[in-house]
């Protein structure tokens, strides 16, 4: 009975499979050419993948097409598709799967993602493709070393932005509270405690979610401050792990903070437009940020507290810690990658390519403020803010990374699901670093 | 509790016209309990309408609870409609056929191994029940590569294909049920006529079944109507997305959420649904009213 | 008449469109991923023959034991809630509000249409703690209480969720399980109340037997919903705080899609079919079982 009802269904089923496969074998044959856009011709579209979280970069290549890149738009149209950022790893490996990736696309959340799809030869490596353009000098060098120090080497982006990290102040909370730029981790400490006394917010950091990378930050440049700058590249060589007594005790130094409840009310429920808001409403005194927020911090319409009341100040020196306060944090941030195949094969892509190279930087800059790893023409105006950036990017000598660049995906996951608990006080430094390196194991 | 003293209240019309005032005094624990339950249900709603009109900085810096400061700021609809107006296209497009499909084959197939007698039947049966189990992520990557290769993927045929399948198990096990209720005599008595099973479905069957498939319709246009998961798997393109994906869509750089327009676009999309809604309704309970005279 | 409604070719007319559409899209998909089980990688890195691994690592997964256990609480909680709920409110339509039901019937349904990203922010303001007060933290402020950090613990956003897909989905049970009860013919209700019958014992014996079916397969179709629940989720908490609210569903679309190991995730997969086939299963022996003795 069993047996017989199990036949049946097999059979169904063996005849459904059946005819799935033979309808793909049929039409295989005729995709291949039409899907890569056929081999030595041109696409009939310049096709980028965007995210809808980052409007500067498609907005920047619109302005391209219609005046610096002209000529290259009319061989081959601008055309822009976006996704949301928390779908695009998956988006982008449905297509690399298919050998159907768009000649431009955002390089995915995950680091390792990006150098998984270099692997099976989906993305160009840049520094090949600029010198056989001819163009390689409009990119910065300091771009490029960051590029390849997050890739393992490899250089896979273009840098569409090139960002430092830091602690944002509000300069008028601090004075008012008596309180000078601290420079030393103790004397910032001190400071929140004063803050918190005094009854206003030290610190205000986004912990929902994945937004939790806001607390992560804090660890990662604990780690460097304390252990020297290339302390989590041995944890990715297997030379350290995260569990050991030092990096431990970094973790435990967040979650110190997070017991004082330094980071406010719940920060488990506070979400990046929430934790940027309170800081600029004048409600915290601290924020840890990238400078891809300045165009926030210089929108009169979102800053409560003026732009000349913010101070940029380095993440400060931990006492006889190996590292100094001049290693900045630095990050491409949102950057995009070329699909190697339409590269190799299609010129009016390369011409593209090349006009992006050389035009980006001065049209991003003057447009939206966003500083990037290419060279900016002169004439371009700035906000004193994003002044600040370009010198301290200029200052910097040796560029570190966050806590979660080396880290594979599912690390990188629950490393920033669990800041928000770290800063709420719920996580210890211990149980933070070993559900991190657990997964780091796999 | 509340529930024992509804059952004991239903009595034939007469006696409604006699009603006393201790009855009344009975019935007060309802009367608060369904306003309560108006107030739970409605007030989400209306709060939703109210930050249609509220701009981001209301949003961020006023209390929750707070009025708009101005029922004329319309600006989030204009923001809203530009894009969701695309959306709402390739919801109908890629729902109505879907639904359409997923009524007729469901009906058939319901009918089919119900009142058809055949061997197997109740396997094929367990086979479609078996459907509603899957879970949908399962089947998300053979079918990209699926349609990847079938250059369906910049078209809305993934969607109208996928959600028809997704939508026939239920339908077709619903169906199945409904029509075993129905005495097997109605339909033996039919083809005793000298007309064909196909002609019995089409003429008996269906019709009668009126009332469970705008039931039917109903509950699976609101699953494909709100479906995030396919669609967002299968949509690479902008001008193909729907509703749902549109609306993840009202988020601006970096994860900002701008919640006036995605407020006014949730309003723009629950008015139309709400009228769909209502016009529906009156074919439910007029289907269902269509049943009681018959039966 | 056994020969019409046996032929061969009208049941293939009838039955094999959709068992195509179905079989092609639905089960080949499916046992295609259940072939991924006994691989590890994903389409970018490749894939390679894993035998068994797949399995025994899901057996000793950490992460995967905590999402079955949220899985299986979270289904057991709403869909009880769901079903209850929707069938008290079905009872208050039929017995209660009758033919005045319409606009309440209406208006409670309503939730199901709004879109889960739209619920999932409102409930979020709702239940909000900071940097604002939510209403509902405000009502407990003025009834004297603490107000709740509820996103801030796993135990605290379970109930958020919880209450969240109640109240979007009872007034959706309540017209399915409506219209099993407004089938009840009135001969019978009243030949009950002749007898003596009434209130609880009225619903007890008379009604609840009587709309069983439509109970049973609103059980049915809401545990393998709420089994395989995904997008409210991940609107609403995302899975956190930390990993404290990942379902099955989530950890397997994380798995698959993000952390680029297509076969462990098409085995969680499979794990979560099997666990909807057993309570199935389960619910519909019980429902026999009891349909024969009575």
């Amino acid at each position: 009975m069993i047996s017989m009802h199990k036949r049946h269904r097999l059979v169904a089923v063996g005849v459904a499979g059946a005819l799935t496969l033979a309808l793909s074998a049929c039409s295989s044959g005729s995709t291949s050419s039409s899907a890569s856009g056929g081999s030595g011709k041109t696409a009939a579209n310049l096709n980028f993948l965007g995210i809808n979280e980052n409007k500067t970069i498609a907005a920047t290549l619109t302005t391209l097409s219609k005046n610096e890149c002209k000529a290259e738009n009319a061989a081959q149209p601008l055309k822009i598709s976006n996704q949301a950022q928390g779908t695009l790893d998956q988006q982008l490996q449905l297509l690399a799967g298919q050998g159907a990736l768009p000649q431009l696309f955002i390089a995915a959340n995950a680091p390792s993602l990006t150098q998984q799809l270099a692997t099976q030869g989906s993305v160009q490596d840049v520094s090949s493709a600029l010198d056989k353009l001819g163009v390689s000098g409009d990119v910065l060098p300091a771009a490029t070393s960051v590029i390849k120090n997050l890739y393992n080497g490899k250089d896979l982006v273009l840098p569409t932005e090139l960002n430092i990290e830091g602690i944002w102040y509000n300069k008028k909370i601090l004075s008012d509270n008596g309180i000078q730029v601290p420079t030393t981790w103790s004397e910032l400490v001190a400071a929140f405690a004063k803050l918190k006394a005094a009854g206003v917010q030290p610190i205000s950091q986004a912990g929902k979610g994945g937004d939790g990378w806001g607390v992560t930050r804090w660890v990662g440049d604990y780690i460097a401050r304390d252990l020297g700058p290339t302390a989590l590249q041995d944890v990715r060589d297997g030379k350290a792990k995260l569990t050991d007594a030092p990096y431990v005790a970094a973790a435990n130094a967040i979650a110190d903070l997070g017991k004082q409840g330094y980071f406010g009310p719940s920060p488990t429920s506070i979400d990046y437009t929430t934790a940027l808001n309170t800081f600029l409403t004048g409600k915290a005194a601290f924020i840890y940020m990238g400078s891809w927020a300045v165009s926030d911090f210089t929108s009169a319409t979102e800053n409560k507290i003026g732009a000349d009341n913010i101070g940029f100040m380095h993440f400060p020196t931990v006492d006889g810690g190996k590292g100094t306060a001049d290693q900045m944090p630095a990050n491409v941030g949102t950057a995009v990658a070329i699909s190697a195949k339409d590269f190799a094969s299609d010129t009016a892509t390369q011409a593209w390519v090349s006009c992006i190279v050389k035009n980006y930087g001065t049209v991003a800059l003057r447009d939206s403020g966003q500083v990037t790893g290419f060279t900016v023409g002169s004439g371009v105006t700035v906000s004193p803010l994003s002044k600040l950036v370009q010198d301290e990017i200029a200052k910097t000598t040796t560029s570190i990374l966050w806590f979660e660049a080396y880290f594979s995906a599912k690390a990188t996951t629950t490393s920033q699901n669990d800041g928000g608990l770290l800063a709420s006080g719920q996580l210890s430094g211990a149980d933070f670093m070993s559900q991190v390196q657990a997964d780091l194991g796999s | 509790m509340t529930t024992t003293t509804v059952a004991t209240r239903r009595g034939p019309a007469p006696a409604r016209t006699h009603r006393s005032t201790r009855r009344h005094l009975r019935r007060i624990p309802l009367y608060i309990l369904v306003t309560l339950l108006l107030v739970v249900m409605v007030y989400p709603l209306v709060w939703i309408l109210l930050g249609s009109f509220k701009t981001q900085d209301e949003f961020l810096n006023n209390p929750t609870w707070a009025l708009p400061h101005s029922f004329f700021n319309v600006s989030n609809y204009g923001d809203a409609w530009s894009s969701i107006a695309l959306y709402l296209r390739n919801s109908v497009l890629a729902v109505f056929p879907a639904l359409a499909l997923v009524i007729v084959l469901g009906t058939a197939a319901g009918y089919a191994l119900e009142v058809m007698v055949f061997r197997g039947r109740s396997r094929v049966l367990m086979v479609f029940l078996a459907g509603i189990m899957i879970p949908g992520q399962m089947i998300l990557l053979p079918l990209f590569t699926v349609y990847f290769k079938l250059h369906l993927n910049s078209t809305l045929w993934p969607l109208i294909i996928t959600y028809t399948a997704t939508g026939l198990p239920l339908t077709v096990f619903m169906m199945a049920t409904y029509f075993r209720s129905i005495p097997r005599e109605v339909f033996e008595a039919s083809t005793l006529d000298g007309a064909s099973a196909i002609r019995s479905f089409w003429s008996i069957g269906f019709p009668m079944m009126r009332s469970a498939v705008f039931t039917i319709a109903l509950v699976q246009f609101f699953f494909l109507w709100n479906d995030l998961l396919i669609a967002l798997t299968f949509t690479t393109q902008d001008d193909l997305r729907t509703v749902q994906v549109g609306l993840l869509n009202f988020t601006g750089q970096f994860g900002t959420v701008d919640y006036g327009p995605t407020f006014a676009a949730i309003c723009i999309n629950m008015l139309l649904v709400l009228g769909l809604y209502i016009f529906m309704n009156q074919r439910v309970m007029r289907g269902l009213s269509a049943g009681a005279v018959k039966g | 008449m056994n020969r019409v409604l046996g032929d061969k070719r009208a049941i293939l007319v009838l039955l094999g469109p959709a068992l195509l559409v179905y079989s092609l899209v639905m089960l080949a998909p499916m046992l295609w991923s259940l072939g991924y089980t006994m691989f590890s990688g994903s389409v970018i890195t490749g894939f390679s023959w894993a035998g068994t691994k797949n399995f025994s690592t899901l057996l000793h997964d950490p992460a995967a034991r905590a999402a079955l256990v949220f899985t299986l609480k979270y289904a057991v909680v709403v869909t009880v809630g769901q079903v209850a709920v929707g069938y008290l409110l079905s009872l208050l339509y039929v017995f209660f509000l009758r033919r005045a039901s319409g606009l309440i019937r209406t208006l409670v349904f309503f939730p199901v249409v709004l879109p889960t990203v739209a619920v999932a922010l409102l409930f979020q303001k709702f239940f909000e703690f900071a940097p604002q007060t939510g209403p509902v933290n405000s009502l407990l402020e003025a009834l004297g209480m603490h107000g709740v950090d509820w996103f801030g613990s796993a135990g605290t956003a379970f109930v958020v969720i919880a209450v969240m897909d109640i109240w979007r989905s009872m007034g959706f049970y309540a017209v399915l399980l409506y219209a099993g009860l407004v089938d009840i013919p009135e001969e019978v209700l009243e030949s009950a109340r002749i007898d003596g019958a009434s209130g609880t014992r009225l619903v007890r014996s008379i009604v609840l037997p009587l709309s069983l079916p439509v109970l049973v397969s609103s059980i049915i179709f809401s545990i393998n919903g709420t089994l395989k629940v995904f997008d409210s989720i991940y609107a609403l908490t995302g899975g956190g705080p930390g990993s404290g609210s990942t379902p099955l569903t989530l950890l397997m679309y994380r798995t698959s899609f993000f952390y680029g190991d297509y076969g462990y995730g098409a085995t969680i997969a499979f794990g979560l079919t099997l666990l909807s086939l057993v309570v199935t299963l389960f619910i519909f022996r019980a429902n026999r079982r009891d349909v024969t003795e009575a």
